[in-house]
This record gives structure tokens, C-alpha cells and sequence, in this order.
């Protein structure tokens, strides 16, 4: 068969015109429902983020007895460094520690009452796998289950920690549910909206054989409308969730943060990952169109 | 030379109905053929044959010598690009002018736009409806419609024009300027098959007739008339 361009791309524009309404149902429809996946997936990248950030900054604060010898002190620090688990150790002294305290309550009548150092020194121990906290916690003890010579305390949020684990793992499993049936309940919409306005225009086909056109050329021009509503409803859809997502829920983020003074957190769009998801939505669509088509025309073309 | 032969074609359909029972019959080119009998005698089943738009279920038929029953379907609408069809409901495209009608059924076999820009305002011509060549069909009377349907058929000068049931949807007057039509196409050497109700038409255009009666050749007769 002989390739058009020129009757392909006009028969398509021209079939947009004509068939407006269709165009019009087709392209809300998979904006709309794309809307929902892109937005389900914006929100879940953004609570695993969230969450993911909190998760980096476990810490596990191990106390120093105040009578610890330097040898004592260096030979934990280059211990713990040596385990996997841990990515940083960072040493803070008392006289550090004093001066951390005094920064954090400046002005505040606390300071007055304090009278030489009562803080002890410490480890602050960043985490390789926060996961491994309560292991890391262990190290700590020995086998008749007290501190190790030379350690006073350890302390990390035990509860809270192995509480944010679980949500993290159960808010990733049911986002992953929402967005596959949402997905699908996509595929099937998109691919009925198509069928119809293929439907709508079966006599068409019918003539388009009955002169003696081959299937390809049946088909090319309803690919391309296609692969057009596909791609304008995507690319509509990920307007509305670039407006959304930069305009109210980083503001709401950003005021969530503020207020709750939690440091480095991840906030959405500033992270490629976001534009990956649109260009996904995008990519989606137009193949949703394509592959829609395709298998709508296939019974009105036994002709 | 034989346009169209039947060889011993039967068709039955999935319900078990037999549309055609053991049909042997020839038509030459240029030959004017009226396929007469009464609805479900296998006038229209005949003429979906030919352009294999369903299959024989034995028998084999011959169009200008060739066995299209052994055809591959992709090979289908090359036979379809031989065969002008005309049909009861005129299937014109409602959203297309006159002119784009006809041009589609250029368009679709891959003719490039300066031969379709001579060719349809031609064939327009002959068939009168040169002026409303930009007209869409919700416009046009029935047999505004059906001489455009004629047009598309013929603007590719296919040596086998089939009809079927051509004047059932228009009223008599008009039917005669149908059947002219067809007559002159008839005359510059197509061979016409044409399946009608229609008495009076055949009655007075003397043509040969072949009457069908539930799925069998009853009658075969030079310039015959519609009953006996």
C-alpha cells in the first residue's frame, strides 16, 4: 500500500472536525481518568517520600559516661564505625553539647538554672538500614543485659520507629492496589468511549471495504485519531495535576513542614521522579488511544 | 468471453437456510442481466458473492476467468476495485459533500489527487450532477442520491457494475432516469447485473432475466420480461 501522509493526516483532522462531539467525550474521558491515576500516584510518591525522609533520619543517640577514658571513647568510635548498619558517627562532647542546649533555648530561663555541665557526651548514629535500628540498639548491651563499659544510655524512638515502618509497607501495598484497578478501570473506559465512536461511524467502514480499501487503510486514520484523543487527554490531564501539585499541595507541604519543624524533608516536585510520571501519563494515553483502536476496528472490518 | 461464471454454487448460511442451490450460469461482458424473484429467493445472496463480501460454501464462481473463490483475503479489495456496486440505501456518507463521496472511492485505491480532480467532476457529469457537486447528501432527493451512489461505483470505470435493488427506495419517474443511466454505462461495455422487484422496469427494458425462486434458477430468458 501506498503511504499518504497527506490523506492520512487530513482524513484524521477532518474526521476531528466532523465528529466533534466523540473527539470531545474521548478526550475528557481519558483526561479525567487520567487525572485520577496521575494523581493517586502523585500523592502516594509523596507520602512515600515523606515518609522515606523520616525514615533517613532515625537516629540512634548513645549516651557517654562522664568518668569515660579518651582510649575507651576512641576505640567505640572506630567500633561502631566498623558495623554496616551505620553511616555516620558523628561525636558530640559535653562542652558541644552545652553549647547545642544553649543554642536551642536561648533566652529561656532554663539557662539560668543550669550550673556547670550536666550534659553527658554522646554518639549521634545516622543509619546505612533504619530498619536495623533495634539490632544497632543491641550492640550496645551486653550478654547479662547492661550497657557495655563506658555507655550510660542509648536512645532511639523504639515505638515510633517500628510504627512508621509498618505504615510505610502498608500505604505502598494499598496505593499500589488503588493505582492498578484504577489503571484498569482507565483501559476499559478509554477503550469503550473509542469503540463507540468507531461504532458510530461503522457504515463508513462498511462503504470504505465495500470500494475495495484494504484494512491498513481502513485503520491508519483511526490510529491516529487514536493516538490524538489518547494524547491530548493525557497531556490535558497532567496540566491539571502540574497546576494541583505546584500550587496547593507543595504550599500545604511546605506549611505542614513549618509547622511541625522536620528538616530535609522531601517535598513534592523537587524531584525528576514527578516529571517521570507525567511523561508516563503522556505515554500512557497515547498508547491507550493506539492499542484501543486497534482492537475496536477489528470487528467492522470483516466486511 | 464469459465476465461472470457460476459453477455449481451452493450457499447455505449458519442457520441452516440455503440461499443458493446448485446455480450453473454465464454471463458475458457487456451483457445486461435483471435478477428477478421474490425477497429470500438469493438475488442479494448472488450478488454478495461476487464481491466475496460472504463466501460460496461450494461451487466455484469465475470472474473474467479467474476462480475468486481460492482468493486470499488480502487480495479481496483488488477484486472489489473491478466491481462498481450500487445499493438499495445508496450508503452515501452523511457527513461528505457529493464531490468527497465520490473522491473517497478514489482515495481508498490509491489514486493520486489530479487524477481524482478529473475524474469525478466527469463522472459527475454523467450522471447530471455536475452543479451540486458540493451539495451533501441530506440535500439531494433519493434519486439525486442513488445517481451520485452510481457515480462512486463507476468514476473507476469498472468492467462489472452490480446493483442491487437500485430504484426500491425511489419513485417511478425517477426509476426511468436510473435505468438510462445504467443503460448507458451498459452501452460503453460494462457488464450490469441488477437485482429488482421492479416489473415495470424490466418490462420495458427487454434485457435478459433470470428469476430465482428460493435459491434456484427458474427461468433464464433473452429480452424476457419480469413474470411469465
Amino acid at each position: 500500500m501506498i503511504f499518504r501522509p497527506k490523506y492520512f493526516f487530513g482524513e484524521t483532522f477532518s474526521n476531528l472536525k466532523r465528529n466533534f462531539l466523540m473527539f470531545f467525550t474521548a478526550i475528557t474521558t481519558v483526561a479525567i481518568t487520567l487525572f485520577m491515576v496521575g494523581f493517586f500516584l502523585v500523592i502516594v510518591y509523596d507520602i512515600q517520600g515523606i515518609l522515606g525522609s523520616i525514615k533517613s533520619q532515625v537516629e540512634v543517640a548513645v549516651y557517654l559516661k562522664d568518668n569515660i577514658t579518651d582510649e575507651l571513647r576512641v576505640y567505640l568510635e572506630n567500633e561502631i564505625k566498623s558495623w554496616d548498619e551505620i553511616s555516620e558517627v558523628k561525636y558530640i562532647s559535653k562542652e558541644q553539647a552545652l553549647e547545642n542546649f544553649k543554642g536551642e533555648y536561648e533566652g529561656s530561663d532554663i539557662l539560668k538554672e543550669i550550673q556547670g555541665n550536666p550534659l553527658p557526651a554522646s554518639f549521634e548514629l545516622r543509619l546505612e538500614s533504619p530498619e536495623k535500628v533495634d539490632l544497632v540498639a543491641l550492640r550496645f548491651i551486653d550478654k547479662d543485659g547492661n550497657y557495655i563499659e563506658g555507655v550510660d544510655d542509648v536512645i532511639y524512638g523504639q515505638s515510633y520507629v517500628q510504627k512508621l515502618f509498618s505504615i510505610v509497607a502498608i500505604v505502598g501495598t494499598i496505593a499500589f492496589l488503588i493505582i492498578a484497578v484504577l489503571l484498569l478501570a482507565t483501559v476499559v473506559l478509554i477503550f469503550n468511549t473509542i469503540r463507540l465512536s468507531i461504532h458510530a461511524r461503522r457504515k463508513e467502514i462498511e462503504v470504505m471495504k465495500l470500494v475495495g480499501a484494504t484494512n491498513w487503510f481502513v485503520r491508519i486514520p483511526f490510529l491516529f485519531e487514536g493516538f490524538f484523543e489518547g494524547f491530548v487527554g493525557s497531556l490535558i490531564s497532567v496540566i491539571f495535576l502540574f497546576i494541583l501539585s505546584n500550587y496547593f499541595l507543595i504550599k500545604g507541604e511546605r506549611a505542614v513542614v513549618d509547622t511541625m519543624h522536620i528538616k530535609d524533608l522531601a517535598i513534592v516536585g523537587s524531584n525528576n521522579v514527578i516529571l517521570y510520571i507525567y511523561l508516563g501519563l503522556v505515554a500512557v494515553g497515547g498508547l491507550i488511544g493506539i492499542i484501543s483502536s486497534a482492537f475496536a476496528l477489528k470487528r467492522y472490518l470483516e466486511v | 468471453m464469459n465476465m461472470i461464471e457460476f459453477r455449481n454454487v451452493s450457499k447455505v448460511y449458519e442457520d441452516n437456510t440455503a440461499a443458493l442451490r446448485n446455480i450453473n450460469l454465464t454471463i458475458k461482458k457487456g451483457e445486461f442481466v435483471f435478477l428477478v424473484g421474490p425477497s429470500g429467493s438469493g438475488k442479494t445472496t448472488f450478488i454478495k458473492l461476487l464481491i466475496k463480501e460472504i463466501s460460496v460454501t461450494t461451487g466455484n464462481i469465475f470472474i473474467a476467468g479467474r476462480n475468486i473463490c481460492n482468493l486470499k483475503v488480502s487480495r479481496i479489495p483488488q477484486l472489489r476495485r473491478n466491481i462498481g456496486y450500487i445499493f438499495q440505501d445508496f450508503k452515501l456518507l452523511p457527513n461528505k459533500t457529493v464531490f468527497e463521496n465520490i473522491a473517497f472511492a478514489l482515495e481508498v485505491i490509491g489514486k493520486p489527487g489530479y487524477v481524482i480532480k478529473v475524474q469525478v467532476p466527469q463522472v459527475l457529469k454523467l450522471v447530471g450532477l455536475f452543479s451540486k457537486m458540493n451539495s451533501f447528501p441530506h440535500q439531494l432527493s433519493g434519486g439525486e442520491q442513488q445517481r451520485v451512489s452510481i457515480a462512486r461505483a463507476f468514476v473507476n470505470r469498472p468492467p462489472i457494475l452490480l446493483a442491487d435493488e437500485p430504484t426500491g427506495n425511489i419513485d417511478p419517474v425517477t426509476s426511468d432516469g436510473i435505468m438510462k443511466l445504467l443503460s448507458r454505462i451498459n452501452l460503453i461495455g460494462t457488464t450490469v447485473a441488477m437485482a429488482t422487484h421492479d416489473r415495470s422496469i424490466v418490462n420495458s427494458m427487454r434485457r435478459r432475466v433470470v428469476e430465482l425462486e428460493e435459491g434456484e434458477i427458474i427461468r433464464d430468458q433473452k429480452r424476457g420480461v419480469y413474470g411469465v
